[in-house]
């Protein structure tokens, strides 16, 4: 037996609407114009790049007239460049610095900012965050003037304090390398402080009381509210850091040029000198091409670690 | 009889969409290709020195009365890595190229890869032979860096020979002699005014961001001493016993303080160690007048003299020659027979260099114009009023040789980075040598 639902009396209005559908035509182009500015430049700006770069990498161009397919040869040749080898080296250096040091410390401070009780909040945060909008060639400039091993002010506090100075902040290259750290500590703290301060002001303040109800002291409030609260911010705060870092350009770029004998030279120097000292263009987006795909790759894998997209 | 629609709204909407999409494409294409003979014209200039920009823009009225031509110019200023880069981004774009430009000579072998030069930049050769005794006046010297397979394609700005640079009152007060002695013999009484006074006679540049400056400083004594980066086949030839002559003489003086390290020779550090006294003298081609003493320390004005560099006891020349500025034509645009002239009717006449040095300090490129009266007469008041052109016109027989080759970038980077281990005392001179010739010809060709 099937029984037969009878659905509301229509009224004229509607049998009026549905004469309208019938009349327009059936697959309207209107929504699609709509969205297609974004979707153009889309194209125009991520997939023709792209497209345009893997094949670029499969030539030997030298930046004007016809490029002549390679094939695999620049890839083969990358397999055995020390200085791309040097390059992958010195940035992982960075992006470890960048996930393992200035990530920790950031929320340290975001932590001590948060601080109930707290003077001048918004000026700490504000001298914090001051680095991030200073222009990196003023950056370069100051940090140049403050390394310097004859008259710079680095070995000129070293002198005083302790009676010795002369370090070669960028020229020795362990140093250097350190030197750039610093650089990076000192211009990105204070801009991922901001996301966790953010984070942190949207904890329930109830989590706080519950703990210290139930006893818990400092470290394991921290542990045991914070840090699962914080869970989303920081995964976004290690991912971002993690792509900038693998992309960092302009502190050795401007500081050491990537010297001294490339121990800061970064992937993307890499294949900004290819390309632009060197007119190796198709070298260029071979070195271009591997670094997408290591981005790519690890960003995904530190995705999936840190469970972000998933349910929790 | 078949009369046709009425175009209706949406036909003539597309219509003229595509009507502008054709004209939009007309105008990106590239400007008109018919050669211009004569008249009113502008042409477009690229430059890094605003020095360059005046010359030219003085040079005009004599251009005027020598051509067909009646010029203007639209200056474009840049970095000198930027002109190349920006030059081969227009060139590729079909359209926006300049008429003539400027490269610094650091910047041209750029060009010299593949064949970019023969593409973009019209050969001068043909023309310079067409000029009665030109080719044979011109200094190979000046040329050769502006040239592949024995064709020119850019005019130098400059014989930028490296001569010593001196405090002439700390001299008197420390007692040192002006007399031009051996490199060796100046070392040892560059040790002495070290340990007494804290002085330095000869500086290196350590700027890790400029792996030319690091460079130049041993360059300059390397060339002196008779050594070169690369032949005329754009060999490397580095790997040499001048070469290590060199190098081991600024080690050595780094480490008695003959030799100061300072991170930038135009910036801070150096104006600090001017300014404190603590240079008192260094070896650097003559437009470091204009660029590093005279900004750095104006006040010094007077208390600085010119003289020839001492000479290796083993052997070189009185100079070198460091630096300098090639310009251009590019080929196959309507300007390109109006730039030409232009540019031999200013850069290359005989008053146009006696005005080159009397108003930018750079040397002329022509042999024959070192004789001019005017030049040997200028005084030099940042340098006490010193008439320097009779020393330069001394040194000029003893310019050495340059050679440049489409990799040198590649030979900066990892000569750069040995120096600065040889100067540290990581690595021996010999094995700073061997190690950058071994880091050449692992990347180069790549």
């Amino acid at each position: 037996m099937t029984t037969a639902i009878a659905g509301p009396p229509r009224s004229t209005g509607d049998r009026a609407d549905e004469a309208d559908t019938a009349r327009r035509p059936k697959s309207s182009w209107a929504p699609y114009l709509f969205i297609s500015p974004f979707y153009l430049l889309y194209i125009l700006f991520m997939l023709v790049p792209i497209v345009v770069s893997l094949w670029l990498s499969l030539t030997e161009w030298v930046g004007l007239g016809t490029p002549h397919w390679v094939g695999l040869r620049n890839y083969r040749l990358l397999a055995t460049d020390i200085s791309f080898h040097r390059a992958l080296g010195n940035t992982a250096v960075f992006v470890l610095v960048a996930v393992c040091v200035v990530v920790p410390l950031a929320l340290l401070i975001a932590q001590a900012l948060n601080t109930r009780g707290l003077r001048v909040r918004d000026l700490w945060r504000t001298a914090y965050f001051v680095p991030v909008v200073v222009s990196p060639i003023l950056v370069a400039l100051i940090f140049g003037l403050v390394f310097d091993r004859q008259f710079g002010l680095a070995n000129s506090v070293l002198r005083a304090l302790f009676g010795t100075g002369g370090v070669d902040w960028l020229g020795d290259p362990s140093l250097a390398k350190a030197s750039i750290a610093l650089v990076m500590l000192w211009r990105w703290t204070g801009y991922l402080t901001v996301f966790f301060l953010a984070g942190l002001q949207n904890v329930p303040r109830e989590l706080y009381e519950a703990a210290a109800l139930d006893g818990a002291g400092r470290l394991r409030t921290f542990s045991t509210v914070t840090l699962p609260a914080l869970k989303p911010v920081t995964a976004f705060v290690v991912v971002t850091s993690f792509i900038g870092a693998a992309q960092i350009f302009e502190e050795p770029y401007l500081l050491t040029g990537g010297g001294p004998a490339e121990s800061t030279l970064s992937v993307t120097m890499f294949i900004y000198r290819a390309a632009f000292q060197r007119q190796q263009f198709g070298y260029a987006a071979a070195a271009a091409v591997v670094l997408f795909v290591l981005v790519f790759g690890l960003s995904r894998l530190v995705n999936r670690l840190l469970g972000i997209g998933r349910a929790s | 009889m078949y009369t046709p629609p009425h175009p209706n709204r949406r036909a003539l909407l597309r219509g003229a969409l595509g009507l502008g999409t054709a004209a939009a494409l007309t105008a990106c294409a590239g400007g008109s290709a018919t050669v211009r003979t004569s008249g009113e014209i502008t042409l477009a200039l690229w430059t890094h020195d605003p020095g360059y920009e005046a010359f030219f823009e003085k040079g005009i009225p004599q251009a005027d009365r020598r051509t067909d031509f009646r010029y203007h110019l639209k200056v474009t200023r840049a970095g000198a890595p930027d002109i190349v880069t920006k030059l081969l981004a227009q060139a590729v774009a079909g359209r926006g190229t300049p008429d003539l430009v400027g490269f610094e000579i650091g910047s041209f072998p750029r060009m010299l890869r593949g064949d970019i030069a023969e593409r973009l930049l019209y050969d001068l050769t043909d023309d310079i032979a067409a000029v009665p005794g030109l080719k044979a006046d011109l200094l190979p010297a000046r040329t050769a860096p502006f040239s592949k397979d024995g064709r020119v394609y850019a005019l130098d700005s400059d014989t930028p020979m490296v001569v010593y640079f001196y405090r002439d009152d700390l001299f008197d007060r420390y007692n040192l002699p002006k007399q031009t002695v051996t490199w060796e013999e100046f070392a040892d009484l560059g040790a002495r005014v070290h340990q007494e006074h804290g002085a330095s006679m000869c500086v290196v540049s350590t700027a890790g961001s400029d792996a030319g400056q690091v460079v130049q400083s041993f360059q300059m004594l390397l060339y002196q001493r008779g050594g070169a980066f690369f032949d005329a086949d754009q060999n490397l030839v580095l790997d040499s016993p001048e070469a290590e002559d060199v190098l081991r003489f600024l080690c050595d003086g780094l480490r008695s303080g003959f030799v100061i390290d300072v991170s930038d020779y135009y910036g801070a550090a150096m104006q600090t160690a001017l300014k404190q006294d603590r240079v008192i003298g260094l070896p650097m081609a003559i437009w470091y007048k204009n660029y590093g003493l005279v900004p750095n320390v104006p006040e010094q004005k007077g208390k600085w003299r010119v003289k020839a560099l001492p000479r290796f006891a083993r052997g070189g020349a009185a100079t070198a020659a460091v630096g300098g500025t090639g310009f251009g034509v590019i080929k196959d645009k309507a300007n390109t027979q109006a730039t030409r002239e232009f540019l031999f009717n200013t850069w290359l006449t005989h008053d146009g260099q006696v005005r080159r040095f009397t108003e930018t300090g750079y040397l002329p490129t022509r042999r024959s114009v070192y004789d001019d009266p005017r030049l040997s007469a200028a005084r030099d008041d940042f340098c006490g009023g010193q008439r320097l052109f009779p020393l330069y016109r001394e040194l000029l027989p003893q310019v050495p040789p340059f050679h440049q080759s489409p990799d040198q970038s590649i030979l900066y980077d990892v000569l750069a980075g040995n120096l600065l281990r040889a100067y540290h005392g990581d690595l021996s001179p010999r094995q700073a040598l061997k190690q950058t010739a071994a880091d050449f010809r692992d990347q180069a060709g790549r």
